[in-house]
């Protein structure tokens, strides 16, 4: 199953209109591998449904909110690019490799542009190696963090769209100040910020269900 | 999800504004955050104008030198330096933040963000809508020319017939039976007063949003200001007659901002115009309400077994629904998660933050979401 190179779209369903391209079932027509799940707020978006996407297969996830600024919930957009920065609890796990992550914050009206994007996140997606059957292998280090570039970066220009795309970069360090100059363009997520507390609080968790029991 | 007509006008203009100006500077993105920027303009100017401004109409003391409030605010004007600037961009940023709050308002009911939950934001909104405006009337009473006579006498007889309470509403608004000189003063006490109770009222109007909006971009207001510095040196504010109590003036420049009122009053008479002003304000705060309520929400519920007091959808909630309240007896952790259905949007930023899965959707559990998930990424790819 890891071959399939399935990209699961995380949507809300007031971002890009997608009705047109996509089956009830979620399957993307126009594009190859693509599926959609609507959500009614990308804030709705946990990060462990990510690594759950990942966990049952997926090679790629793109999380697709309204633009930064227009969230319909007032901010459901900024809390989910928050969390895929690192800069909010609860963040992704650091063994989600990031280049496989893609955030695009696109209106109603972009769905044009979300096909493009996604088209070519995919094929970005289908050059990398498989991903191995375990997600907890380790996320591919240094030299993810360039060889992202064309995926996230597409020649359009980027700052029109403010897309934060997040891709493996496990040292980085990304200040608030950081993430709010690169708002606009692709960003390199800090793995480190966010998961702690999260994982801490896991061990609490499983402690309580043992308890329940 | 279907988008109406009125949605989509807004859709294209912020579409062609983000082409232009990034997101990140998108006005409309700052619908709530502008008035409250041109709200700050407002006070400083203000604060100005009082520092020379003189609220009597007459002053027996120097009758010779007359002091008072029309011939301060021609002193302001004329003689002290930048005055009239000051004063202008009083009066415009006036007229600014009501073309502000306008398109704030006008914006929040196109995109279906005014009610249900919201519905403590539209009718605070609306408060504050017609305290500004009535701010912007007292204004005019302050400068003492003949536009203000005529506003003051109108105004007195709009107030007189108002059953039972008639009278004394005329004494208070008055400071007295007749204009005397301690009309002013009461003049510029509701001017100012109401204009500092506007923080009270924005305090209600913010209570149901976590993290509000309130401060454009620089970038922006460096903009809004020389718009508002523009009109400033293009349309100077010209010279009027001083009120002579003697006189009857009949005829005023209406500012189409502010004292539209009094065109319906002029042309409906005082009856006409209470219950002009009595529609419109009903039908503005009935707005949320009709016959449109399509589907309730249904709020977010969590699962007191699961949820360690962790705090982080009550903090991350956009509409402060959620309450962290003590854990009942028995439980492990301190605190429990609660959600007020009635403040809820379902909107399911909570349960992007809880990393339990101690939240939920009841129409969407994210049990369901994980498993569409897992089957879409196992699918054959086509
Ligand atoms: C002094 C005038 C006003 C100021 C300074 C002001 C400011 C704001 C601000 C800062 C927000 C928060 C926006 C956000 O962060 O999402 C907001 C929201 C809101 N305002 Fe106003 N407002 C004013 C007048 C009004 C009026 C006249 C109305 C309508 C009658 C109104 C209706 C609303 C509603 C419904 C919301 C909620 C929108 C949402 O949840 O997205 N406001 N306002
Ligand atoms: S995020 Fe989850 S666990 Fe934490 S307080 Fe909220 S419901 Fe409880
Ligand atoms: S769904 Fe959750 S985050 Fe959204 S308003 Fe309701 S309680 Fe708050």
């Amino acid at each position: 199953m890891t071959d399939q190179k399935t990209v699961i779209t995380l949507l809300c369903e007031r971002a890009a209109d997608v009705d047109g391209i996509c089956d009830k079932a979620g399957n993307c027509t126009t594009v190859d591998g693509l599926k959609v799940v609507k959500l009614p707020c990308s804030g709705m978006v946990q990060p462990l449904m990510i690594e759950g996407a990942f966990k049952a297969g997926a090679s790629g996830v793109i999380v697709t909110g309204c633009q930064i600024g227009d969230c319909y919930y007032r901010e459901g957009n900024r809390m989910i690019r928050e969390r895929l920065l690192g800069e909010r609890t609860p963040g992704l796990k650091k063994t989600v490799e990031r280049r496989r992550v893609l955030a695009l914050w696109l209106s109603r009206l972009q769905r044009g542009k979300f096909e493009a994007e996604a088209k070519e996140f995919v094929a970005y997606i289908k050059g990398l190696e498989p991903l191995a059957a375990a997600p907890a292998a380790a996320p591919k280090p240094a030299p993810a963090a360039k060889p992202a570039a064309p995926a996230v970066a597409p020649s359009e220009d980027k700052k029109e769209d403010a897309k934060a795309a997040i891709e493996s970069k496990p040292t980085a360090e990304t200040t608030p100040a950081d993430a709010d100059k690169a708002a606009e363009a692709k960003v390199d997520a800090a793995t480190t910020s966010g998961d702690k507390p999260a994982e801490e609080k896991k061990a609490e968790e499983s402690k309580a269900e043992e308890k329940k029991d | 999800m279907k988008t109406n007509i009125w949605t989509q006008i807004f859709l294209v203009t912020e579409d062609l504004l983000n082409k232009i100006s990034t997101s990140k500077y998108n006005p409309l993105y700052y619908h709530g955050a502008l008035p409250q920027f041109i709200m700050y303009i407002l006070f400083l100017s203000g604060l100005l104008l009082f520092a020379y401004y003189v609220p009597t109409i007459d002053n027996a003391y120097f009758s010779k030198n007359l002091v008072n409030a029309y011939t301060s605010v021609a002193y302001i004007t004329n003689d002290i330096p930048f005055g009239a600037v000051i004063r202008a961009v009083h009066r415009y940023a006036g007229d600014a933040m009501v073309v502000a709050i306008l398109i704030h308002m006008v914006r929040v009911w196109f995109t279906d963000r005014y009610r249900q939950y919201r519905w403590v934001q539209w009718e605070s909104g609306i408060v504050l809508l017609l305290m500004v405006l009535f701010i912007g009337q007292t204004g005019y009473y302050l400068i003492w020319d003949e536009r203000s006579l005529l506003l003051t006498r109108m105004t007195v007889s709009a107030l007189e017939v108002v059953p039972v309470i008639g009278e004394p509403l005329r004494n208070w608004f008055l400071n007295g039976r007749t204009i005397s000189n301690l009309t002013l003063s009461n003049f510029l006490f509701i001017h100012i007063g109401l204009s500092f109770s506007l923080l009270f009222a924005l305090w209600i109007h913010y209570v149901r949003m976590s993290r509000p909006v309130i401060t454009p971009p620089p970038a922006l207001n460096y903009i809004l200001m020389t718009i508002i510095f523009a009109v400033v040196y293009f349309f100077p504010i010209t010279a009027t007659k001083i009120a002579d109590l003697n006189s009857q003036p009949t005829s005023m420049d209406i500012d189409v901002f502010f004292l539209l009122p009094y065109a319906v009053l002029g042309a409906l008479g005082t009856t006409g115009f209470w219950i002009s002003m009595i529609l419109i304000t009903a039908a503005l705060c009935l707005i949320p309400y009709p016959f449109t309520n399509k589907k309730p929400v249904e709020s977010a519920e969590v699962v007191d077994s699961k949820c360690t007091g962790c705090s982080f959808c009550f903090k991350d909630c956009p509409f402060q629904a959620i309450e962290m309240v003590p854990a009942p007896a028995g439980s492990r952790f301190k605190l429990l998660a609660t959600v007020k259905p009635y403040r809820c949007s379902g909107c399911g930023v909570c349960v992007g933050a809880c990393a339990f899965d101690a939240i939920d959707l009841p129409n969407l559990l994210d049990s369901d979401v994980n498993e569409k998930i897992k089957q879409l990424a196992n699918s054959q790819s086509a």
